[in-house]
């Protein structure tokens, strides 16, 4: 097991990175297991300003957990997190929800919001502790929901929408945040084809038109393919291996991720590699 | 909230309590024999304390062999057993004590049955005004074969009741609000005599004229509004034992929140502490005394 | 579904293909959310203020407020303005107090444990401040303090016990505070004060039972404004903190995770949401006993008025909690008069059927 990543050559010191964790450990609490059992451990990684960056690896690997560190949602157990140089556990919530927003799994309010407000409630971070959304959040709100294509659900109530709608409704109230960087987890999980392809293009664009840095966490080999410009490739906690896609998304580091025996091309006409799973291998040293 | 049942079984038995218990027929099982009362009645057990009471007052306390959790007079009751009460009659306790006569409450019909079953005689307790008592007294004299006490008993009673009310005769009679309980330092949870109890009878006996006799239930609970509204002359508070010394200040504090009623304003409030007042036994007429001297206290002088 | 026009991007601040934004002014049917709070403040706040000036005209006895507001008339004589000063106005006082305090606590429980079906009561509060007014009813204790008569002073006491425990329980693990463990901790100590209470009814003595059963049944009938001033500082205390709440209570109602990732310090609201809602339900219920079904069935109407955004229900609730609670009094006062049926009987009879008619219409 791997404690440390090898760093690979087209690590973007070039640019500086907005969110960096600098060996970075941390367990879920639970009575049964002592000692506790790592979910991150020892993990450092950064995430080069204005990228798109994806955390890949198979379920369990710790994706979630690192995003939520990575958001300040959890506290590192060890190591630290940091947005711009400034360590996320010393700044306020709300100036961090200002400069990162997550679009998570799932979302469950235990009230029937309307679309619109689930929306609204992403400019909490602007507003001051007495202060009432405006017109101008109302208008952001507006041009969120526009953007996700689901401003006609705006008074619908959330729960009654689909699954693919909810989702685009999730990052819509993200957008809303007007953060720097945008954290999702398996955001197009439950969208049809024709929405992931919208969705992936939305995020494509904040991307690259307005600077959003996206970190991206999935299991999905083409969605990150098609996305992410750079990777990180997770596994049972730790960082196999860091870089640009091109260089870190090769048949090894398939086999080593998924115990998969995969083809890696480059296909001309999506613009991006795509990876095609060929076979099933027994756990064997790599 | 989680305490539902126990409150329904409090209720039920309090209702039981104040309300006609034991209603009907003898109040003694008639199945037994009575040509030897006395050894009929020679082991008693006793769940209610006015009638441990009756039984001591009529010779028969040395047949008591156990007696309730709330027994406390005469004396001689502290050194017997405890059985329970009303809603915690041990009758395991009370078989063991081998007796042959039990006295129950009239809404222990379970624990009748059992005694009855196990060839016990049981004597049913009947709540009523003072003639029921008067008759329970005399009753009590035929089952412990102690006729002649119990006449004497119940007789004396009868003129001393009569003779307080001599005294008071022809006085005007002031409205008074005969006070059983109430939340301590508040008028909250205040518990009033109603018109259909004993001690509206001693009420009446005593020379007052009671403020809900119109309403025709053992006890009243009045809201701040209807006391202003009854607006009572004389204000009685009589409880059974005393928390300590400061009564008199305790109930005038709580009682200034309405200064305007007649009471209040002129000062008649007066707090009697004593079992006389509130067991219906034959101490009754020291509790018509004592209500008598706190309504017309120049008569008493 | 209608599929995204594609009208050129660059007029939408986030790109995609939508339409741009002078379209999107008429796709939104709700007001903005500051017009909301103005109106149903305005709104029920009229309602509260005429309940509180009718109710205490209403009673057992008719009363005339010409001789009741007379000074010619001696007060000592005056028995219309004694009902009215005395009785009746300290009442409506303490049930707009109770009642919205009730009201309150129950949005901020629901909010804070994110289910619809939590009532102020749910935590164990209202246990406690039931052992200890039960514990002093039973014993007959005669200590007070201040404004503050015996059994009111015992159930503030005890459900400070009742939530300092649940409190602590909860947040031994960590920082956050996990709702499941709240809930179960709230739950367990409901259940084992319930079984103290039942053990102190045993041992007390018939009178005793009788009233220690009657205070469970509530009862707004102070006499005075005492108990409400023993009561207020808890009460102001709750408010100003409620005050500060409602955005973090609609955050914390998606989960603590989504509501940190927009800018909710978690433990910190929840912390102020139990210490605030669980200050007003001890005061409430000191004031006047556990008096049920308020704390849920308020919240659900108001829901069902102005949407769940908790800006808006959390003072609507409030106001109408007070208005609801001085209705349901003057049912308990004017019903059979002149017999009084306790106010938390009004409370559920009326409780009850809402509640079944909300489960039919959900379907």
């Amino acid at each position: 097991m791997l404690t440390s990543p090898p760093v690979s050559s087209a690590t973007p010191h070039a640019e500086p990175s907005i969110l960096q964790a600098s060996d970075v450990s941390f367990g879920y609490r639970s009575r049964s297991t002592q000692p506790r059992a790592l979910a991150v451990r020892n993990v450092s990684l950064a995430v080069p300003r204005g990228s798109f960056t994806g955390l890949l690896g198979p379920n369990g690997c710790g994706k979630t957990t690192l995003l939520k560190l990575l958001s300040g949602v959890l506290p590192p157990d060890s190591g630290r997190v940091t947005l711009s140089g400034q360590t996320l556990s010393e700044m306020s919530r709300r100036v961090v929800a200002s400069r990162i927003a997550c679009v998570p799994q799932e979302t469950h309010p235990a009230f029937d919001y309307t679309c619109m407000e689930m929306v609204l409630m992403g400019r909490h971070p602007h507003l001051g502790p007495f202060q009432l959304e405006g017109p101008a959040d109302i208008a952001i709100a507006r041009d969120a929901l526009a953007a996700t294509g689901t401003v006609h659900l705006a008074d619908r109530p959330y729960m009654t929408v689909s699954g693919g709608e909810k989702q685009r409704v999730v990052i819509a109230a993200a957008l809303a945040q007007e953060g720097d960087v945008l954290l999702l987890d398996e955001p197009t999980a439950s969208l049809d084809l024709g929405f992931q392809l919208e969705v992936a293009m939305l995020l494509k664009q904040l991307n690259r038109d307005r600077g959003v840095t996206m970190v991206l966490a999935t299991h999905d080999l083409n969605l990150a393919a098609s996305l992410c410009d750079t990777l990180v490739l997770m596994r049972d906690g730790s960082v196999l291996t860091q870089g640009a896609t091109r260089d870190v998304l090769t048949p090894a580091a398939v086999r080593r991720l998924y115990d998969v025996d995969a083809d890696v091309d480059f296909h001309h006409r999506a613009g991006h590699l795509t990876v095609v799973p060929c076979g099933r291998l027994r756990h064997e040293e790599s | 909230m989680a305490a539902r049942s126990p409150r329904l079984i409090a209720l039920l038995t309090v209702a039981l309590l104040l309300g006609r218990a034991g209603t009907g027929a003898s109040q003694s099982t008639a199945r037994a024999k009575q040509d030897n009362p006395q050894r009929d009645a020679a082991r008693i057990v006793s769940l209610v304390p006015a009638l441990t009471e009756m039984l001591f007052a009529i010779g028969a306390g040395p047949q008591v062999v156990g007696v309730s959790s709330f027994d406390t007079f005469p004396p001689e009751v502290r050194a017997l057993p405890r059985v329970g009460a009303l809603l915690d009659p041990d009758t395991e306790r009370i078989l063991t004590l081998r007796p042959t006569l039990v006295i129950v409450y009239g809404s222990q019909q379970d624990a009748a049955a059992r005694f009855e079953r196990a060839g016990i005689r049981t004597f049913s307790y009947r709540h009523g005004g003072i003639t029921t008592i008067l008759a329970t007294i005399r009753e009590l004299g035929k089952v412990t074969g102690r006729n002649m006490e119990a006449e004497r008993v119940a007789t004396e009673l009868r003129a001393h009741i009569d003779a307080v009310h001599e005294r008071v005769r022809g006085r005007p009679q002031p409205r008074t609000l005969l006070v059983i309980d109430r939340e301590p330092g508040t008028l909250r949870s205040l518990y009033a005599a109603g018109g259909s109890t004993f001690m509206q009878e001693m009420l009446d006996a005593a020379g007052g004229r009671n403020v809900f006799a119109d309403v025709k239930r053992e006890s009243v609970q009045p809201s701040h509004e209807a006391l202003l509204e009854r607006a009572p002359d004389v204000i009685l508070e009589v409880r059974a034992a005393g928390v300590g010394a400061k009564e008199g200040p305790d109930a005038r504090k709580a009682w200034s929140s309405l200064a305007s009623i007649p009471a209040v304003r002129n000062g008649r409030i007066t707090v009697l502490v004593g079992e006389h007042l509130v067991v219906p036994g034959p101490r009754l007429a020291q509790g018509v005394e004592a209500l008598a001297r706190a309504l017309h206290p120049e008569v008493f002088r | 579904m209608k599929s995204p026009e594609a009208a050129p991007s660059d007029t939408s601040r986030f790109g995609g293909n939508a339409p741009a934004t002078a379209h999107a002014d008429t796709t939104s049917g709700t007001l903005p959310i500051r017009s909301r709070v103005a109106l149903t403040m305005g709104a029920f706040g009229a309602l509260t203020v005429v309940a509180c000036l009718t109710a205490p005209l209403v009673g057992g006895t008719p009363i005339s407020l010409a001789r009741a507001l007379d000074r010619s008339i001696p007060f000592a004589n005056n028995v219309d303005a004694q009902i009215f000063f005395i009785a009746r106005l300290p009442r409506v006082l303490a049930g707009a107090l109770v009642g919205s305090a009730l009201a309150a606590a129950g949005v901020v429980f629901q909010a804070m444990l994110r289910n619809p079906l939590a009532t102020p009561f749910t935590l164990g509060v209202s246990a406690g401040s039931s052992l200890g007014a039960m514990i002093a009813i039973t014993f007959g204790a005669t200590f007070g303090w201040g404004p503050l008569s015996p059994v009111p002073l015992a159930s503030l006491v005890g459900a400070s016990i009742a939530a300092s425990l649940v409190y602590w329980l909860a947040t031994r693990s960590g920082r956050a505070i996990s709702t499941s463990v709240l809930l179960l901790a709230g739950v367990t100590l409901n259940s084992f004060f319930s079984a103290l209470i039942m053990f102190v009814q045993y041992v007390a003595d018939f009178a005793r039972i009788a009233a220690a059963f009657r205070w469970l049944m509530g009862d707004l009938d102070v006499g005075s404004f005492e108990p409400l001033w023993g009561a207020m500082p808890l009460l102001l205390a709750s408010y100003i903190i409620f005050a500060l709440l409602p955005s973090s209570l609609n955050l914390l109602s998606l989960g603590n995770d989504a509501a940190a990732s927009r800018g909710v310090d978690v433990a910190r609201a929840q912390r102020l949401a139990f210490i605030s809602a669980s200050m007003a339900t001890s005061a409430a219920v000191s004031i006047a006993g556990p008096i049920g079904f308020v704390g849920i069935v308020v919240p659900h109407l108001v829901r069902l008025i102005v949407g769940v955004d908790h800006r808006v229900v959390l003072p609507a609730s409030a106001l109408f909690g007070a208005t609801f609670l001085v209705a349901c009094d003057v049912l308990s006062r004017t019903l059979f008069s002149p017999v009084e049926i306790p106010v938390g009987v009004v409370t559920a009879l009326i409780g009850g059927p809402f509640f079944l008619w909300l489960l039919v219409r959900r379907g």
